[in-house]
């Protein structure tokens, strides 16, 4: 008997208040993105984990250009075998995704065959083609950047917000065309190696010790602090708040040369938002509070982090796991696996997943982003960003002087109310709606939404078993570890993290990272072998468990756990406020 | 003659008067492998035994419209021909003979009512089409000929037994056309035993060699009693690829008061040791590699590590036949888009 999860209550026409699109307003290449109907429930849908907060209108652009869009057309032109990309619904400001699957057995072998010579190539000149995907972001982004919307005509910053959708639109389009030639050849590599007897756990060290564009981020943060010692700043750091840092910093004229240094690291790396793909975030540029809290809690720790040290052992861990490997194999084999192993380090999915976020996921937005403030700011809106909640034919149309601004003025307010009523029931919303299959099948789904088996009986049983003391997921990091729970919704509160929290929650992003520096463990809802918290885990050497499911709902702020990243497994010891 | 010294015959005739089993040690033997000394009880010996003694006829008798589908009724006469066989005294020249050989064998062997491995030998056992691997009787550590020679008619008369009755009468094969041959062969000292194949027996890849061990006789091995040692050895370069040390709670070990190799619980210094070191590993792996190259095609072993054997002799093999696996190429080549689909677009379908 499968399991429905009833999506009645989602089931509207009506986006937000006020807006009810155009069947066809956004492109799509398979499906359109739209709300639930009745139909939908004999389908599978996720809680996709990438906005933890929602999306506000103009946010949920990236459910058109990323999903109905970049997913799809990429699943097309690849060609994926088994699948069409995602397909989305919203439900609140909260988005549902599921595969689409194919079922021809026939289909899916022409569309194999078609794929075979495109992988092999693809591989081959990995290298050159990221190169050259990364240079066209690159120039894009250059022209971007090089404007200043504060002192542009609104016919100018119209332009300049089409621009911005036609870079975002592109930009997915490249991450997908990417990211599945990537996974399928690390997971055709993943399944030689179990077939050979490898111990599976140890693949993810194969690939590991190379150096991406976020550890780079993250080793300029840790200069920052070493800066920050050196000028005897750790008692300004230690006595404000990381809200009020950068006031404090400006004011105090012993720390001008930190705060210079801190300018120029922001004009590298500070176009970078705290969370994927999402307008309503501002770069570090526009809200340093992330970095310099970062680095307040940095200051805080006994220990720096060696990233020179944690390079080389990430290395050395490399060529051991790599080597023990080969041992059980024989010459027959080696060769094999040798090609395999270089195949995966030249086309590197996981180095990949981590690299592409300084590139895409964290900056496209902000074009958009600004674009749009610019926009509200010019046609008098009562705040920047309530540009962003207008629809994108809204305010393309206000931005072309079709509509006035004051059709949406109370509109916006009243969105602005749904938006947060509608963010605070995140925590209650059902992981997975529709009808839930015993299994997923689709690769994608269990390596990065970590859809696995663990995940979808935890979410069968909820709600049957209220006093869950323990958790299984996906052994994602290695290493035991026990500590206070801290359960976040999102990466707003990250900076708060005490050094040995155990961080909790629905999964994490690229902007996350920093915090594995000082955190003993992670548990996260969801996400796979290949998911962020998994890849960063290892990186770090910090114990993690995925795919548990509703680890989130069942553990509280401030409860002692224990992390079992060999077993898979989270233990919860006492809760928050409970008698010792 | 109705007695035939395995060291002393061509292969082909060898096969022919003593059965497969025998047949394939005196082949090993003449390889250079090292094999344990041993006679045949032949299969005229069998015959004209059976025939002069009458048995023959009272076994016609007792198989006439035996009904196969009634197994309780069949058991019945399949004891009573079992009972007929051990019960009949070996014809006397037949007896004398055998006494004989026993008598050679344990001079050669430097020894006194050496014990030994009275096994089975029927003709179409261990072909490579039928198999009748396990169906007849081995009697391990028999000494002095008066055993010897109750062994022989055991190992007759486990030609009778309701499985061999009922096997024979599903492939339709008479049991006239299937005379028994017995082999007596010297029971080596066993340090630990157990079986080889020259290619994986699961997953088919000719690679590699994989050896199961456990210490004492090979009997807990052959029988599935205990859950044995496990190595696999690189064919190409002989390197150890997998060593997994079980916990072997039983063994097979000579019980001098029943004088009879016997299962036993396996004491307790000796459960989680490996029974093999890696010369001996890699020994029994060339011995193994080289069996396979002289037959031409891939082969299982039973082997032998005697206790009195040092470093670089060889390891005593005492029996071989053909082994029947669905090869699997060991590919060498690397192919993405072949793993994809075989790992993950055929994923649930």
């Amino acid at each position: 008997m499968a399991t429905v999860i009833p999506l009645d209550e989602y089931i509207t026409d009506e986006w937000y208040p006020g807006f009810t699109p155009a069947f066809d307003h956004a492109p799509f290449y398979v499906e359109p993105f739209r709300t639930f109907t009745k139909e939908d429930e004999k389908r599978f849908w996720f809680l996709d984990f990438h906005w933890p907060r929602g999306l506000t209108p103009l946010g949920l652009i990236w459910n058109e250009d990323g999903y109905a869009w970049g997913t799809q057309s990429a699943a097309e032109n690849l060609p994926l075998p088994p699948g069409r990309g995602l397909s989305v619904r919203i439900a609140g400001v909260h988005t549902y995704a599921s595969p689409i699957d194919i079922e021809s057995g026939f289909e899916i072998g022409e569309r194999a065959g078609r794929m075979g010579p495109q992988l092999g190539n693809f591989i081959a000149n990995f290298d050159e083609i990221w190169a050259d995907r990364r240079d066209e972001v690159e120039r894009s982004w250059q022209h971007f950047v090089s404007m200043d919307p504060s002192s542009m005509s609104l016919p100018e910053l119209s332009a300049m917000l089409k621009e911005a959708r036609v870079f975002h639109k592109r930009a997915f389009e490249i991450h997908f065309e990417v990211m599945y030639p990537l996974l399928v050849n690390y997971l055709g590599f993943f399944g030689w190696c179990a077939e050979a007897g490898i111990d599976t756990s140890q693949i993810g060290k194969f690939l590991q010790g190379y150096d991406t564009k976020i550890m780079e981020t993250d080793r300029e943060l840790w200069n920052l602090t070493r800066a920050a010692k050196a000028d005897g700043l750790q008692a300004l750091f230690a006595a404000n708040r990381a809200e009020d840092l950068n006031t404090a910093l400006a004011a105090d004229p012993s720390a001008a040369g930190f705060v210079q240094k801190f300018q120029d690291f922001l004009a590298v790396y500070g176009y970078r938002t705290e969370g994927s793909c999402d307008v309503a975030l501002p770069s570090w540029i526009e809200e340093p509070v992330p970095a310099l809290g970062m680095i307040k809690s940095f200051l805080e720790k006994d220990e720096e982090h060696d990233f020179d040290a944690a390079l080389a052992a990430a290395i050395a861990e490399r060529e051991e796991a790599i080597a023990v490997a080969r041992s059980g194999l024989s010459v027959e084999e080696q060769v094999a696996f040798d090609a395999g192993v270089a195949s995966c380090q030249a086309a590197n999915f996981p180095w990949w997943q981590d690299d592409h976020n300084y590139y895409i996921d964290l900056r496209v937005s902000l074009p958009l982003r600004w674009a749009a403030m610019a926009i509200a700011a010019k046609v008098g809106a009562d705040n920047p960003e309530d540009g962003i909640y207008l629809f994108w034919p809204e305010i393309v149309a206000v931005a072309d002087g079709e509509k006035s601004y004051e059709e949406f003025r109370d509109l916006v307010a009243q969105r602005r109310v749904y938006f947060n009523e509608s963010r605070a029931k995140r925590s209650t919303m059902p992981k997975v709606l529709g009808t839930v299959p015993e299994a997923v099948s689709d690769p994608v789904l269990i390596e990065i939404f970590g859809l696995n088996e663990h995940f979808l009986n935890a979410v069968k049983a909820a709600g049957s078993n209220s006093d869950v003391r323990t958790l299984t997921g996906l052994p994602a990091s290695k290493g035991k570890a026990r500590g206070i729970a801290r359960v976040f919704n999102d990466a707003d509160e990250l900076h708060r993290l005490a050094p040995g929290d155990i961080l909790v929650c629905e999964s994490t992003s690229p902007n996350w990272t920093p915090a594995f520096a000082k955190i003993a463990a992670c548990v996260c809802d969801g996400g796979g072998m290949l998911s962020h918290a998994a890849i960063v885990g290892r990186e770090y050497g910090v114990p993690t468990v995925t795919a548990v499911g509703l680890a989130t709902v069942v553990i509280a702020d401030g409860d002692e756990i224990e992390v079992d990243g060999d077993a898979g497994t989270v233990t919860v010891y006492k809760r928050a406020g409970a008698e010792a | 003659m109705h007695v035939l010294w395995i060291d002393g015959v061509e292969p082909g005739e060898a096969v022919r008067r003593s059965g497969s089993k025998m047949g394939r040690l005196a082949e090993l033997g003449t390889t250079g492998m090292k094999v344990p000394l041993a006679f045949a009880v032949t299969v005229d010996g069998f015959n004209d035994h059976f025939a002069a003694t009458g048995l023959d006829a009272a076994i016609d008798v007792e198989m006439q419209g035996v009904d196969h589908s009634d197994h309780l009724a069949l058991e019945v006469v399949a004891d009573r021909i079992r009972g007929l066989i051990v019960s009949t005294p070996i014809l006397e020249s037949l007896s004398d003979q055998i006494v004989d050989a026993y008598e050679e064998l344990c001079d050669r062997a430097s020894d006194l009512n050496v014990p030994t491995a009275v096994r089975s030998s029927a003709t179409g056992e261990d072909g490579a089409d039928s198999s009748f691997a396990g169906i007849f009787d081995t009697f391990l550590g028999v000494s002095g000929s008066p055993r010897v020679l109750e062994a022989v008619r055991a190992c007759w008369a486990s030609l009778f037994s309701p499985r061999a009755i009922a096997y024979r009468a599903r492939h339709g094969i008479s049991h006239h056309a299937m005379p028994m041959a017995v082999g007596v062969v010297e029971l080596v000292h066993a340090r630990a035993s157990g079986v080889a194949f020259s290619i994986h027996p699961v997953t088919g890849k000719r690679d590699r060699v994989v050896i199961e061990s456990n210490w004492g006789w090979g009997e807990t091995v052959v029988q599935g009693l205990v859950t044995p040692d496990h190595f696999e050895v690189g064919k190409t370069d002989r390197r150890i690829l997998k060593r997994t040390v079980n916990d072997k709670k039983v063994v097979s070990a000579f019980d001098f008061s029943a004088g009879l190799v016997t299962e036993t619980q396996m004491p307790e210094r000796l459960r989680l040791r490996a029974s093999l070191d890696d010369e001996q590993i890699t020994a029994i792996a060339d011995a193994v590699i080289a069996i396979e190259q002289h037959y031409g095609y891939p082969v299982d072993i039973e082997w032998v590590l005697d206790r009195h054997r040092r470093e670089g002799e060889p390891i005593a093999i005492v029996q071989t036949r053909p082994v029947t696996v669905v090869e699997q190429g060991t590919s060498t080549a690397y192919d993405p888009m072949a793993l994809a689909n075989k790992f993950i677009f055929s994923k649930g379908r």
